[in-house]
């Protein structure tokens, strides 16, 4: 795994694959990487919002069992390993996106792994908000609604895109594996051609590129979360 | 006249079993259009929880909450909401949204309403002036200072044309000279806008600067409400004389000896009474303790004096005393 440079025809077959494979497999990892997302917060972003206003002390409190309902999804589903959840969700991708296998088929089950964290993430950032700024907003005839679109989600901002920043990571690292099943991408890249066909040098760049990839996320969304908030004095 | 908010028997308890307590406790206050109530008491006495159920952020127990003789413990959630745009409330920790500018913040509740962003913006300036900081206007709240912060939160209440501003310890967080300011605006908004104030406070020198009336709360009831000016010159309820003069109600010496509490009103007397009681009656008398107020720009003294063991005599001093316009004297027991 380590010897990867003694044998100059192996050096140049797997430079080939990687001059000709590695850009679509970039391509492939973010695009994926998008959808997961997206789909994660669609779901997510809600789930957290329910989590903060449904409960008893909340702004607009439901029903105890249905509170204990969707916290216990949200811990199963968190608590099950992201491998096995795949497999028990691959059924779930034939009907929704008509296969089992392919990059695609991977999206419904990162996305149902993806959601809870996010739901996790987007409540806690919720539960910053001060307390006072939401009765000041009901003191003032705000909606239920209008105090989670115009009060809790806008202050929170700069804590959701944190959040966010840590669910990208942890997403493209799902991604990674989901290439064991067949998902496209820099892990399908280091597992399939690299791994199993013992072209490590391969391996080692798709490796490369998804800690990179991660990088860039991180400091990414640091800036941006900071840049957005207003709280911090000495703003350029 | 028919009163703006009325509280009828409000009681609210906070926990169940052991951990059971009483906020409110059947407390009825009645406040006139137009004046500058105040809501005072130590903390614990149930002065934010009753400010609070005056617009039902909390719901009380017990009793009603009636709004130009409506009761508003009675509307739909939607009803509710409508109304409280007309009661409008600042807070001891200001509360501005930290993610947006000042004038945005102002924006806030025109924006809940539905008004036009040009509108709003436009209102937004005009109370900026209003309140003395038009050249803050793109600042966000980390920018400001505490005194600019909670004017910025008074525009804001205002915006929404409220008939009621409800002050909970808005002065607390603030340094005497910024609490000053903000007391004087809040004064003039109430004279030129005839919004009723409602101020919830722990200081009396807020109560004294610039409300009309007061209520006293002790312990969740209301222990005594008048005019500032007899409440605090003649305070008739212990509460009232722990507030007004902490070192009068509780002297350092123990109480064996007959003691009686006397109330000047410097406006109304300017006689020596106690030097003229001796000289009068030929009985002397020794301070305990004693303390002025200014309350309005008027001065009240409160004094304790010891009292001569004779019965018969202690009548005399207090009679003698009772007879001088401005002043009241009372024998009193234990605590004050």
């Amino acid at each position: 795994m380590f010897d990867l440079f003694s044998d100059p025809a192996k050096v140049a077959q797997q430079l080939e694959i990687i001059t000709s494979e590695y850009g679509f497999a970039v391509w492939e990892t973010l695009y994926a990487l998008a959808l997961e997302v997206i789909f994660a917060y669609v779901i997510g972003l809600p789930a957290g919002v329910l989590l903060v206003t449904g409960e008893k002390e909340g702004i607009h409190p439901l029903p105890g069992w249905l509170m204990k309902l969707l916290n216990a999804v949200i811990n199963l589903l968190r608590s099950v390993p992201f491998l096995i959840l795949m497999i028990i969700v691959l059924p779930l991708s034939k009907v929704l996106v008509g296969t089992k296998v392919g990059t695609v088929a991977t999206i419904p089950p990162m996305v149902i792994a993806a959601f809870p964290l996010v739901a996790r993430m987007v409540e806690t950032s919720l539960r910053e908000v001060d307390h006072g700024v939401i009765e000041a907003a009901q003191s003032m005839g705000a909606s239920t609604w209008q105090i989670v679109t115009k009060v809790m989600l806008p202050e929170a901002t700069p804590s959701l895109i944190s959040g966010g920043t840590i669910t990208l990571g942890t997403i493209l690292g799902y991604g990674a594996m989901a290439g064991i099943i067949g998902g496209g991408g820099l892990g399908k890249m280091a597992i399939n051609y690299g791994y199993y066909n013992f072209k490590f040098i391969v391996m080692w760049a798709a490796v490369i590129g998804l800690i990179l990839l991660v990088q860039i996320f991180q400091s990414a969304g640091t800036k941006i979360a900071a840049s957005c908030d207003k709280r911090l004095k000495n703003r350029s | 006249m028919e009163p703006i908010i009325e509280i009828q028997k409000l009681s609210k308890t906070f926990g169940s079993g052991d951990g059971r307590v009483a906020a409110l406790q059947d407390v009825s206050v009645q406040i006139q259009p137009g004046e500058i109530f105040g809501i005072i008491g130590l903390s614990g006495a149930g002065k934010s929880t009753l400010v609070r159920c005056i617009n039902l952020l909390e719901r009380p127990d017990e009793g009603r909450v009636l709004f130009h003789g409506r009761d508003l413990t009675e509307l739909k959630p939607k009803q509710l909401r409508m109304q409280r745009r007309k009661i409008s409330m600042i807070f001891q920790s200001f509360n501005l949204l930290d993610q947006r500018t000042s004038l945005d913040n102002i924006c806030f509740p025109l924006e809940l309403a539905g008004v036009s962003r040009k509108d709003a913006r436009k209102r937004a300036m005009e109370l900026l002036e209003t309140v003395g900081l038009p050249d803050k206007a793109s600042a966000y709240p980390v920018q400001l200072s505490g005194g600019q912060k909670q004017r910025i939160a008074i525009a804001r209440a205002l915006a929404s044309d409220p008939e009621v501003l409800l002050c909970d310890e808005a002065t607390s967080a603030l340094d005497p000279k910024t609490t000053d300011s903000i007391l004087k605006l809040l004064q003039r908004i109430n004279r030129e806008r005839g919004i009723t104030v409602i101020i919830i406070t722990h200081q009396m020198s807020v109560i004294e600067q610039i409300c009309n009336r007061v209520a006293i709360l002790d312990s969740g009831v209301v222990a005594e409400i008048g005019p500032v000016e007899s409440v605090f010159s003649n305070p008739q309820s212990k509460a009232g004389r722990r507030l007004v003069s902490p070192d009068v109600a509780q002297p350092v010496t123990h109480w064996e000896i007959p003691t009686a509490r006397i109330a000047f009103n410097a406006a109304m007397t300017e006689e020596p009474v106690i030097a003229m009681l001796a000289a009068d009656k030929g009985i002397c008398v020794s301070i305990l303790g004693a303390d002025t107020r200014n309350v309005s720009g008027k001065a009240f003294g409160t004094m304790l004096i010891s009292l001569p063991e004779d019965v018969a005599q202690r009548k005399i001093v207090l009679d003698y005393l009772n007879a001088h316009e401005g002043v009241s004297a009372e024998e009193v027991t234990e605590d004050v």
